[in-house]
């Protein structure tokens, strides 16, 4: 068990080695790059948050500002106790108006993206194009697991990766997390997407690319001191390409499969819920 | 004058007898006490039910059942600790300290006697082999009933104070809130420890 | 004045006792709760200083990861040659974030305010239960030992986040006996809390003074008041898990720990979520309510002007109290939770938006058309409105799901909760400060340090906080060692640097208030007057500065509410834009006519 974890320690350092100058910088300060076929949903709900939220709380400030100046010490106070219907109106409007305007579309476009899109496993299970990966966290690394030939997981042919997760391009991304030991979150931030990898139970998470290169995977959930380094590399090919990895990757698979491993053999099962 | 709107002289009130008043505060402020301790076991329930349902079987196959007989013994022993404390309230207000005393020493032994039956399922199901670290289903009846008798022990300590003071006839022992307000605090434990038996031990 | 009957029978069930003389029953085991508000008071601000040297600590690590601390660095991290290790920076923010909420910031606006106010703003002459807030105190104090203690634990402090989120928080990630010692500090804190707040409720429910109707308390009271029943409804279920928490480290119990670490299937590490969030999420408002009801009087107090719509305010202040505990699960849409019961908690979270806007407008409409006065408290008042706002607004993008997607445990959450937790409470804390120090201590704060004090607090506390938010929207997780480990964010170092620059300076600035607090508190200082700021809540018009053992010689009748300005009528009648709220106001003719 400790051979494995040095093992698997020293697969981390060559992998994270090898991937740390892959993805590209970002400029400027400002969201990601955007490389999934969903994240301009979030972005719009941000920019357009970002737009009224500004608008409403510069208009509060100019007020303010405004009665700050023309209202100091020798402007007589009013005797208002604002007690009337119609002051409580004046309160109530602009309340529900922006209520309405903000959080209205906010819970709108939430509930709408959340069924039709980021959520829809239904629909992406349907879809025969679709990619299956199993997610097992640790600390501090990634293990990825793919259902090789046979199609099911956890069996002597899966394909099995360390901090490296491969995807084809345009083909929606099923999946299913868990963890051994904490809780990590699995973070893609070119794909806007992020989920919690919770050990005892299974989650899930559905992205599709639309551009190939290679991408960083982060953690999220504090989950111990070296919680900095657990990054992991996505890396999106042609579906010609991943194929052809896949294939590769499931002969040596074959060949490297230990059942007496118990640490290497975490695959479950596909879930469905 | 034109009379200031929202102003006007305080409202009639019924004047109060100070010692009632410092008894309603006192009353008030073991319910808001209890009312917070409630959210406490609400706490410890619903971790109950959440760690059973994620467990495939309830016991799991190699732990022992819980009995029913002695925990159910238990439900009618509180709620005879409960009925004694009911019996002191009286002779207090009376100011018979002798005849409250005895109640409130029935209440004590009855504690006692809560406690020895529990230690008593705690022990056979220890030799049975149910450990607090073997695993949730242990975790959750260890914790639970052990967290409640801490409750039963505070409560028999206070009992057996309040009756010796009361015996004794010594300082304070003619005032009748303390004990009030310890009888609350019993029926309290007596209600959690019914809650305990139905969820805990026969569901 | 004759003494009305009402006002003989309350006088008649609040006894005036004696004060006492030795010095251990006067300063230390007290049972006044002034002097208690003061033990709170020092015991917290003394932590707000530990929890903020811990926070340059970090914003060291993120401008110069790896590199050693300067000046304090091989005095604090000798071992290290003064370089901060991914072990020990987990270790700072972990205690800063508790140090903060639990054993700074509820100390001083919950524990020191609400002790010195509610019983002063009522009329009352001490709270309900003397003995038990002693015992309040002691308990806190006890708490904070453990703290302390944990720091010379043999693995360091504690380690897993404020949040203290299991697995990571049991044996499986940190066995050290510093994260045992500080769990076991926030259940006995949390005792500490739940004593005082039995306190408060039943003090407001029964000490008022006649005439001090629901309606006619400060807002101050109300905020008080609801926090406390927060406290009382909610800190248990914090107790409960932190007790659960308690049993895995120590007796090997399996409510948390599944994976590898779990026997016979083990419990459920989302289970301490639920908990910790069903407490957590009214700690949010537990932790704003006192300062919106500060603000709220305060806005009126300054604008000289009555409280508009002070029953909305009151409404706004409920309602949040109770929407306060159905919104938790925003906290944890990540988690796996079902969509269903997320878009309900994402409607509600929502929703709670509402009274929020509700006693912002409150606030500006009190003061449009005031005759506004910019003294200290009130720049703080107006400081804590500003950050309230950013802090209540960029709220609404972690309270809907597909933004929280992306959000969810990046700098944007660090920045969000600073600007509501520590630049709204903090702002309305120091407002509070200004306010009461010279009722509390008997002398007035420098009133040119207090505006220096303002202005470095509020432009630093927004730019620092808006810095994190800047690096949050760009995507940088938050609790990273290193975050330029990652490639997406490297090109961020300038930006974090630059913002831990801003911090340090807030952090110097800090020292001005130090300086001011300890120069008055202890020094000579200019002694205050009884009615400083001209208003007209009872600890001012009826009680001296600072107040007596028994606050009141005769508990006072109450007329009206707290907010009386601007009125026709007194000024006619007493030639001043105030009136107190026990104050009979003479008849005019009357007393033109000398008949008085």
């Amino acid at each position: 068990m400790r051979r494995a974890r040095h093992l698997a320690a020293a697969a981390l350092w060559l992998s994270a080695r090898a991937a740390l100058a892959a993805p590209r910088a970002e400029e400027g300060i400002g969201l990601p790059r955007d490389v999934s076929l969903d994240g301009h949903r979030i972005d719009w709900l941000i920019h357009f948050t970002i737009v009224s939220t500004t608008l409403v709380f510069v208009a509060v400030v100019a007020w303010m500002a405004y009665a700050m100046v023309r209202h100091g010490a020798g402007h007589p106070a009013a005797h208002d106790r604002g007690e009337s219907r119609r002051s409580a109106l004046a309160v109530l409007v602009p309340t529900l108006s922006i209520f309405l305007v903000v959080d209205g579309n906010l819970f709108g476009h939430a509930v709408v993206d959340l069924n039709r899109h980021f959520w829809n496993y239904d629909g992406a299970e349907a879809d025969p194009a679709a990619v299956r990966i199993e997610v097992n966290a640790q600390q501090w690394a990634w293990g990825a697991r793919y259902p090789g030939p046979d199609g099911k997981f956890a069996t002597d042919d899966d394909v099995v990766t360390l901090n490296d997760v491969r995807i084809p391009v345009g083909a929606p991304v099923i999946l299913q997390l868990t963890s051994t030991d904490v809780i990590h979150s699995f973070y893609l931030p070119n794909f806007r997407v992020k989920q919690d990898a919770v050990p005892g139970s299974v989650t899930r998470l559905l992205f599709q690319a639309k551009e190939t290169g290679e991408f960083e995977i982060g953690c999220a959930q504090h989950c111990g001191p070296n919680h900095y380094k657990m990054r992991g590399v996505l890396t999106v090919t042609t579906p010609q390409a991943y194929q052809a990895w896949l294939a590769d990757a499931a002969a040596d698979a074959r060949r490297a499969h230990d059942p007496d491993d118990r640490e290497a053999n975490w695959g479950w099962a596909w879930r469905t819920f | 004058m034109r009379p200031l709107p929202a102003a006007g002289p305080a409202p009639a009130r019924v004047i109060p007898h100070p010692e009632a008043s410092h008894a309603v505060t006192a009353h008030l402020g073991m319910v808001i006490f209890l009312a917070s301790w409630a959210m406490l076991f609400a706490g410890l329930f619903f971790a109950y039910g959440l760690v059973r349902s994620r467990a495939a079987a309830w016991p799991p196959l190699d732990q022992p059942a819980l009995p029913l007989a002695l925990p159910g013994a238990n439900v009618a022993v509180a709620a005879l600790g409960s009925a004694a404390l009911l019996l002191a309230a009286r002779p207090l207000r009376r100011g018979d300290p002798r005849a409250a005393a005895r109640s409130l020493a029935a209440a004590a032994l009855l504690g006692a006697i809560f406690l020895a039956l529990q230690a008593r399922v705690w022990t056979s199901l220890w030799a049975q082999g149910l450990r607090p670290d073997g695993g949730p289903y242990a975790s959750v009846f260890y914790t639970l009933t052990a967290f409640h008798a801490v409750h039963v022990l505070v409560g028999l300590g206070a009992l057996v104070v309040l009756a010796w003071r009361a015996w004794r006839g010594s300082r304070g022992s003619g005032r009748p809130v303390p004990a009030r307000l310890w009888t609350m605090y019993w029926h309290f434990v007596a209600a959690v420890w019914f809650l305990m038996y139905l969820t805990v031990y026969v569901l | 004045m004759s003494v009305p009957a009402h006002a003989l029978v309350a006088d008649e069930l609040q006894p005036i006792h004696p004060a006492p003389t030795s010095f251990l029953r006067r300063y230390l085991f007290s049972e006044d709760h002034k002097v208690i508000a003061r033990q709170f008071l020092w015991a917290g601000l003394i932590f707000l200083l530990l929890g903020g040297s811990l926070a340059m600590l970090i914003r060291w690590q993120w401008a110069y990861p790896g590199r050693p601390v300067p000046v304090v660095g091989r005095l604090l991290l000798g071992g290290s040659g003064g370089v901060i290790g991914p072990a020990t920076y987990q270790d700072l923010f972990t205690m800063h974030g508790l140090i903060m909420i639990f054993f700074a910031i509820t100390p001083v606006l919950i524990g020191a305010f609400g002790n010195f106010i509610i019983p002063l703003q009522i009329g009352a002459r001490d709270m309900a239960f003397p003995k038990l807030n002693m015992l309040s105190f002691w308990t806190f104090a006890l708490s904070q030992l453990l703290m302390i203690l944990s720091f010379f634990a043999p693995l360091g402090p504690a380690g897993a986040g404020w949040t203290t989120y299991p697995p990571l928080s049991t044996n499986v990630g940190t066995p050290g006996a510093g994260q045992t010692l500080v769990v076991a500090a926030i259940f006995v804190t949390g005792a500490a809390t739940i004593m005082g707040s039995i306190n408060y409720v039943t003090t407001v429910i029964r000490l008022r003074a006649p005439g001090m109707t629901w309606l006619r308390l400060p807002l101050a009271v109300w905020g008080m008041w609801l926090t406390a029943i927060l406290n009382v409804l909610f800190v248990p279920v914090l107790g409960s898990a932190a007790l659960l928490l308690l049993l895995d480290r120590s007796f090997g119990t399996q409510f948390f720990i599944a994976g590898a670490a779990s026997v016979r299937g083990g419990g459920d590490p989302v289970l301490f979520q639920h908990l910790f969030w069903i407490f957590g999420h009214p700690e949010v408002y537990i932790l704003i309510l006192p300062a919106w009801g500060i603000v709220g009087d305060l806005v009126s107090f300054f604008a000289r002007k009555p409280a508009y719509w002070y029953r909305g305010s009151v409404l706004a202040m409920v309602a949040v109290t109770v929407l306060s505990a159905v919104v938790y699960g925003h906290h944890m849409f990540l988690t796996g939770m079902s969509p269903l019961l997320g878009q309900g908690f994402m409607l509600l979270t929502l929703i709670i938006s509402v009274p929020g806007m509700v006693l912002v407008f409150n606030w500006l409409y009190t003061l449009w058309r005031g005759s506004i006065r910019f003294e200290v408290p009130m720049l703080f008042t107006l400081g804590t409105i500003f950050v309230f706002g950013v802090g209540g607004l960029t709220g609404l993008f972690l309270g809907d799901i597909s933004l929280d997607i992306y959000l969810h445990d990046t700098m944007f959450v660090v920045g969000h909760f600073h600007f509501t937790m520590a630049a709204a409470s903090f702002l309305g804390l120091m407002a509070g400060i200004y306010f009461w120090f010279p009722k509390m201590f008997g002398k007035q704060l420098d009133q040119r340090l207090g505006r220096v004090h303002f202005w470095v607090s509020v432009v630093g506390i927004t730019l620092v906080f808006g810095g994190q938010l800047l690096a949050g929207y760009a995507g940088q997780q938050r609790r990273l060692y290193d975050p330029f480990e990652y490639t997406f964010i490297s090109h961020l170092r300038g930006l974090n640097r630059w913002t831990s620059y801003l911090a340090f300076a807030l952090f110097v600035g800090q020292m001005v208030f130090v300086w001011n607090f300890l120069a008055s508190a202890l020094g000579k200082g200019r002694a205050a007057d009884r009615n400083p700021w001209q208003v007209g809540t009872l600890e001012w018009t009826d009680a001296a500065s600072p107040p007596a053992h028994h606050n009141y010689d005769h508990i006072p009748s109450v007329l009206r509410g707290p907010h009386e300005f601007a009125d026709p009528a007194v000024r006619q009648a007493l030639g001043r834009d105030w009136i107190g709220q026990a104050e009979e106001l003479p008849d005019p003719v009357a007393s033109a006519t000398g008949r008085a």
